[in-house]
């Protein structure tokens, strides 16, 4: 498992009942037992660790937010995005 | 009703986003129109959502009568203007003469006071590394400082305070003063509540919640996405039947039910049984059956919980009477006032059985298939009403509803 994706299982883990569960990419995160609060704090923790923003609104049901290694794919999207325009500008 | 003290409304005073003054407001509300547009009063750098409910047309200068009034935070400004506003249609001699001041109340609340007016001291301490702040800054950021000035300016020495609970404040305010006169404490008060807590820093810290809509407020809609921050105040004024009549006041409506309930569950996930008990609770103490309702003014907030909820509670309590109600949600017009939505909304609801007509609910060309009922698609219509509830259900599942029946006859 890369940085990214060990980062970002660290931070759910903080927010999750039990932290001692097993975690996988593939883990969808229904099964982490992380209820809608808890996912802006996990969104604002991950926006806090990466430098980066997400447009994430508990209102609609976001694809990207479904797995642990969907959330890992679209952090690295966003790293990448955000490096890009950074080097441009 | 057993005898029991009777409470009428004599007078009511918004500021919206919608306009300022009751007739702006509803007439703004008859049409359709719609109130939340790009953020002109405080920077939108670097934020996503970019859009408000501000109100319009208020210059202090010009909107307050009070001298001290000019020196407060926006959000007494508010409260000061529809105070103001609803004394004056009262027609109510003001200042009270020292008994009559003794039995008046002052219940004006606000979900969090003063918060640009800290906004702006943090920013000089932190920032500009300024030595000391404006020394009016806590007069100016306390949630009692709307209630206080309202009280200072009509002579109101009875029970005076600001209450709190989110964006069931307003309704909360009018509720307790309904009670302290049903109950005898005092005979008139001045009640509801304002917000003007929109500023970078607070739309930062909503954004953090991902509750917020970046293009509208859409309720019961399926392209609803979140909700529109906005402020304003709303105000009623409330006297005892008796001397109300007695006086020749005008009366526009009888208050004749109030439920509260807490959820005692989450901070974000509304319960259906805190909402549907609250409304319950209204419908007992008015004494009236869930068929005699005509109108309610919902909560309506966009997010995909409320909506839901809502309409399920709804249901639950009104059962097929539900399908005869008329349901809009003003907010998709004036934002989602926070603390003072319930005073702007309780002002719609006495407005529709006057003018016997239902406001819409915009933005709703596409219903989501579990909300059900009539919301008032998009055009207001007319109809009778005469008794309309209004609805309030705030963060961390506080639920206030009242319920306003016709004049007593």
């Amino acid at each position: 498992m890369d940085d990214v994706a060990t980062k970002i299982i660290e931070i759910l883990r903080k927010n999750m009942k039990d932290p001692s569960k097993t975690v996988l990419l593939e883990t969808p995160l229904s099964e982490l037992e992380i209820e809608s609060l808890d996912l802006a704090v996990i969104v604002f923790d991950i926006e806090d660790t990466f430098g980066i923003e997400i447009p994430y609104n508990a209102n609609e049901e976001v694809e990207a937010f479904a797995t642990v290694g969907s959330v890992v794919d679209r952090v690295k999207g966003i790293v990448a995005e955000t490096k890009a325009s950074g080097a441009a500008a | 009703m057993n005898g029991r003290r009777r409470v009428v409304v004599t007078g009511q005073g918004v500021v919206t986003p919608l306009g300022t003054g009751v007739d702006r407001f509803w007439a703004a509300l008859k049409n359709g129109e719609c109130g939340i547009r790009q953020a002109q009063s405080y920077s939108t750098e670097d934020l996503y959502i970019t859009i408000a409910g501000e109100i319009p047309d208020f210059d202090p200068k010009e909107r307050l009568q009070s001298k001290q009034l000019l020196l407060a935070d926006k959000y007494s400004q508010y409260a000061g203007y529809a105070a103001q506003e609803a004394v004056a249609q009262s027609k109510l001699e003001m200042p009270l003469n020292d008994s009559d001041s003794y039995r008046s109340a002052c219940i004006i609340g606000s979900g969090v006071g003063g918060l640009t007016t800290l906004e702006f001291s943090y920013k000089m301490l932190f920032k500009e590394n300024k030595r000391a702040t404006h020394p009016l800054t806590l007069l100016k950021a306390i949630g009692s400082s709307a209630s206080a000035h309202v009280s200072i300016d009509h002579g109101i020495k009875g029970p005076t305070f600001g209450l709190v609970s989110a964006c069931a404040t307003a309704t909360h305010s009018i509720g307790l003063t309904y009670r302290m006169i049903r109950e005898g404490l005092v005979d008139r008060g001045i009640a509801g509540a304002a917000e003007a807590s929109l500023n970078w820093g607070a739309t930062r810290a909503w954004q953090a919640m991902r509750v917020l809509s970046p293009d509208g407020l859409f309720p019961f809609s399926k392209k609803r996405n979140g909700t529109v921050l906005a402020e304003g105040a709303g105000i009623l004024m409330l006297e005892e039947y008796e001397q109300a009549k007695a006086r020749g006041a005008p009366i526009l409506a009888e208050l004749i039910g109030y439920g509260m309930t807490a959820d005692a569950a989450d901070m974000v996930n509304p319960s259906i049984e805190g909402a549907s008990m609250a409304m319950q609770m209204a419908l007992d103490d008015a004494a009236i059956s869930p068929s005699d309702v005509d109108y309610i003014n919902a909560h309506g907030t966009a997010t995909t919980v409320n909506d839901i909820n809502e309409t399920r509670a709804i249901k639950r309590v009104f059962g097929n009477a539900a399908n005869k109600l008329s349901i809009s949600s003003t907010k998709s017009m004036h934002g989602h006032c926070l603390g003072a939505g319930g005073g702007i909304e309780a002002v719609a609801a006495v407005k529709a059985m006057q003018d016997n007509f239902v406001p819409a609910t915009l933005g709703l060309n596409d219903p989501d298939p579990e909300c059900d009922l009539d919301y008032t698609p998009n055009v207001g219509k007319e109809r009778e009403v005469n008794y309309a509830m209004s609805n309030s259900f705030a963060f961390g599942g506080l639920n206030a509803v009242l319920v306003f029946g016709p004049a007593p006859a």
